[in-house]
């Protein structure tokens, strides 16, 4: 499967080689803006990234616009995310009729499972990010071969960044009494985080922003703050939370601000970049558990 | 489990079953009237297209101060006031009738709305956000749906007698009032500020659900408008307590959990209710001397 | 007499097809006046434009001192929603608009008076049937017994007699000449030639536009008639802008 997707890049560059060099920059298309922060940090200006679905946006249920179809089929690379997260995405890849390489920056993460399906947040582990940008970085070298070194040492660069943001969460997590780490959350994104740094997840809504909780999943909910005293209710960016404070208000939990989990903000919001992404989260689960 | 467990201690425990409890109540007392001229004056299905016309107003109010709930709900409701009152004057002008002419602007809406968010890129489902849920009714929220009802139920009662008389024989008001054109408009306000306000709050199926429903329930328990009423709102309290009841010990989802109590007080109705109920139909008992 | 309604060269219609076309009279106050013609002749229309409903297409329809309050209007029985659930009751005391506006109660004076309206059509008994329960000539009588109690200066009834039967017309009809002698002006379209002679004093003969309009005696006289019937029935969708900016009726 590597072998034939190899040549099939080949061939793809050798079909598309007059327009890479004439525009000098990668045309590389992610699917969503996380992976279009890591594609912009292994390469750099070389590349020219394009996001499908823009800040604060919401990759579950994105409906792709026709002008989509048209960005993909003048790439050359396709990053995305894969283990079900796009359900979107292979019908638009066909009817843009597109040549692009196509890479699953997911591909060697160990996944988790949610309900009966994979849970497709790997990025949430900073190490599963490591491999995305791993995954990436090979996906570039294959399209521009010219520019391997400098992808390579953009990488090594970035991938080292990464090790330590990995280090400051876990620091920050041993921070926290051990019987204090676990919130309350919209979303059930976090299942890697959880599984990576240990705090505990726990949420009223399913996966998608789709689900409608019935009154005894809310009484649970309360009772199991109450029980387990759980310190901290967080909001997530892209859904009505009024939920969520009711719950906090009802158990007197602490309302611990927002996570940002499904994309970035954009400039000037506050999760600019991955890095800044889960930096901001940990700084919110900390204050908010702290001792 | 005894009878006060299963009834009662819900509400007793959690704060949040009391707060949908005064939600349903307060709906109930507003949706269920208005829902009782919709279906006479058959506009039964203007809730669900009252729902895509308010995309625009949300989109502008999205623009303009982000996930504001309040914004977006203002924006909603001048969308909202917007095509129903274009609806209903082009109606009472021209020869077009209330469902088509609604019909026409709201699709016109829709797309608009549409076509907004588009341009700005983001794909948020605005409507997903802005439709709320009846089990997270914070202070304001209840604030709202209480002003809601109680506005709502002054101004029924101020335009009840234009507004009936203009549903049974709009002519004749025509004749000896001008007080019908006002009256209708009034009416399709009152509407549009329940809906809209029952969407943000509760989501579109109970906004829709507890005006129409338990209208169509009183149908077949009264042939007099003020029994009607009246039916139709105990309908509606009764289906809203027991839905949060069964929500509370199934799985049901709270907003499906009372349109199908709702739903099958409506099917119960419809074989045993007393005015036209098939089984009245079939076994009409012996004639009457007179 | 002075004359309570002035009709000016009005033409009504829909569409800029002239319905009514060129009329012009005078009714006097106090007038019992029948409107006659075949069908399509304009009765209906003239009787939206009198009342207000219609906006006449030119000439002016003048009402001497009568505001919208002050007019009795019956229309043909289709425009009414025979399915919503209202009482005979109700409905017939929506006639006391006049006197409850949009608040009034009705109280006890009031529900006497509907009760006497009730008895005088003959509809005694039926205060709590649903109107969609009424047969033909009694949903005429509940109509009559709603103008009674709207106590207009100005009744229009619009083929009132129409498919009901011969004891239901005659208790109508007598209604109708009680408000005659009560000084109230009547206008009625009607199709019976012979309830007409009996009845009304005065008659337009109407098709489309007006043939003669005067004595009942001398209007419906054989060749009027025959030039009546001879009016064509459909709109003619060739037909040009009308020329002609006024013309004398040749009615008195």
């Amino acid at each position: 499967m590597r072998g034939f997707r190899a040549a099939l890049t080949l061939l793809a560059m050798m079909l598309g080689a007059t327009p890479l060099h004439a525009d000098g920059r990668l045309k590389v298309v992610a699917s969503f803006s996380i992976l279009a922060d890591f594609v912009r940090n292994v390469g750099g200006d070389r590349v020219d990234v394009t996001s499908l679905v823009g800040d604060n946006g919401d990759v579950h249920v994105y409906a792709p616009a026709p002008q989509d179809a048209k960005t993909i089929a003048d790439a050359q690379l396709v990053v995305i995310n894969g283990l079900g997260l796009e359900g979107w995405l292979p019908r638009l890849l066909q009817s843009s009729g597109s040549k692009a390489a196509v890479v699953i920056a997911s591909k060697g993460v160990d996944p988790l499972k949610l309900g009966s399906e994979a849970d497709p947040h790997a990025w949430q582990s900073v190490a599963n990010a490591e491999i995305y940008v791993a995954n990436i970085r090979d996906a570039l070298m294959q399209a521009d071969a010219a520019d391997t070194d400098y992808f390579r040492q953009n990488a090594q660069r970035y991938l080292a960044e990464l090790d330590a943001l990995d280090r400051e969460v876990r620091d920050d997590v041993a921070k926290i009494p051990p019987e204090r780490r676990k919130v309350i959350s919209t979303h059930r994104a976090f299942g890697y985080f959880e599984k990576a740094y240990g705090i505990a997840f726990i949420a009223p809504l399913g996966v998608s922003t789709e689900t409608e909780p019935s009154a005894r999943d809310v009484a649970a909910i309360i009772a199991q703050v109450r029980k387990d005293k759980i310190p901290a209710v967080f909001l997530e960016n892209i859904s009505d939370d009024r939920l969520v404070r009711r719950i906090a208000e009802e158990t007197g939990a602490t309302l611990g601000g927002t996570l940002f989990s499904d994309s970035l903000t954009g400039e000037k919001g506050l999760a600019p970049t991955y890095i800044a992404m889960v930096r901001h989260n940990i700084k919110a689960l900390t204050s908010a558990l702290g001792p | 489990m005894s009878i006060h467990d299963a009834l009662v201690a819900p509400f007793l425990d959690f704060e949040f079953m009391r707060r949908a409890l005064a939600a349903v109540i307060a709906l109930s007392l507003a949706g269920a009237p208005i829902g009782v001229f919709l279906m006479l004056r058959r506009m039964s299905l203007v809730g669900d297209a009252m729902a895509h016309a308010i995309l625009p107003g949300a989109a502008i109010g999205f623009l303009l101060s982000g996930l504001n709930l309040f914004a977006m709900t203002t924006g909603g409701l001048i969308a909202g006031f917007t095509v129903a009152i274009l609806a209903g004057l082009v109606s009472r002008t021209t020869g077009l009738k209330e469902d088509a002419s609604l019909a026409t602007f709201y699709l016109a809406s829709l797309a608009l709305g549409v076509s907004i968010v588009s341009l700005k890129g983001s794909n948020i489902d605005l409507l997903h956000v802005l439709f709320g849920n009846i089990l997270a009714m914070d202070d304001q929220t209840l604030l709202v749906i209480a002003a809601n009802a109680t506005i709502t139920l002054i101004v029924l009662a101020v335009i009840y007698r234009p507004l009936v008389i203009e549903s049974v024989d709009p002519l004749f008001l025509r004749t000896v009032s001008r007080a019908g054109a006002p009256a209708h408009l009034i009416f399709l306000a009152l509407v549009v500020i329940n809906l809209v306000n029952g969407f943000q709050a509760l989501g579109t199926l109970l906004a829709v659900g507890l005006m129409i429903l338990p209208a169509g329930i009183a149908r077949f328990w009264s042939r007099d408008i003020t029994g009607l009423i009246c039916i139709a709102v105990v309908s509606a309290l009764m289906s809203g307590y027991a839905g949060l009841v069964l929500s509370f010990q199934t799985r049901l989802p709270s907003g499906p959990a009372i349109i199908l109590v709702a739903a099958g007080l409506y099917m119960a109705s419809v074989l045993f209710g007393s005015v036209g109920g098939l089984v009245r139909q079939l076994f009409p008992g012996r004639h009457l001397e007179a | 007499m002075p004359a309570q309604i002035t009709f000016r060269d009005v033409t009504l219609g829909y569409d800029r097809h002239p319905a009514v076309h060129h009329l012009s009279g005078e009714v006097v106050s106090g007038a019992l006046l029948a409107v006659i013609g075949p069908n399509g002749a304009g009765k209906s229309t003239l009787f939206r434009g009198l009342v207000g409903i219609l906006k006449p297409l030119s000439g002016t329809v003048t009402l001497a001192g009568l505001g919208v309050r002050d007019i009795a209007y019956l229309p043909q029985i289709a425009e009414i929603d025979r399915s919503f659930p209202i009482s005979v009751f109700d409905f017939v005391g929506t006639g006391l608009w006049r006197v409850t506006g949009i608040f009034g109660g009705i109280g006890k004076g009031s529900r006497e008076r509907i009760a006497q309206a009730l008895a005088s059509v003959g509809l005694t008994g039926f205060e709590n049937r649903g109107i969609g329960t009424l047969s033909g000539g009694q949903m005429q009588r509940m109509l009559f017994a709603r103008v009674l109690l709207q106590d207009s200066p100005l009744i229009v009834l619009d083929e009132p007699f129409n498919a009901i039967d011969a004891k239901t017309i005659d208790d109508l009809l007598a209604l109708t000449k009680r408000w005659h002698r009560e000084g109230r002006t009547v206008i009625a379209a009607l199709h019976d030639m012979d309830l007409v002679r009996a009845n009304f004093p005065d008659t337009l003969l109407l098709a489309r536009e007006p043939v003669a309009w005067g004595a009942t005696a001398e209007v419906l006289t054989a060749e009027s008639l025959a030039e009546a019937r001879r009016m064509c029935e459909a709109f003619d969708d060739s037909a040009h802008a009308c020329a002609e900016t006024s013309r004398q009726s040749r009615a008195a």
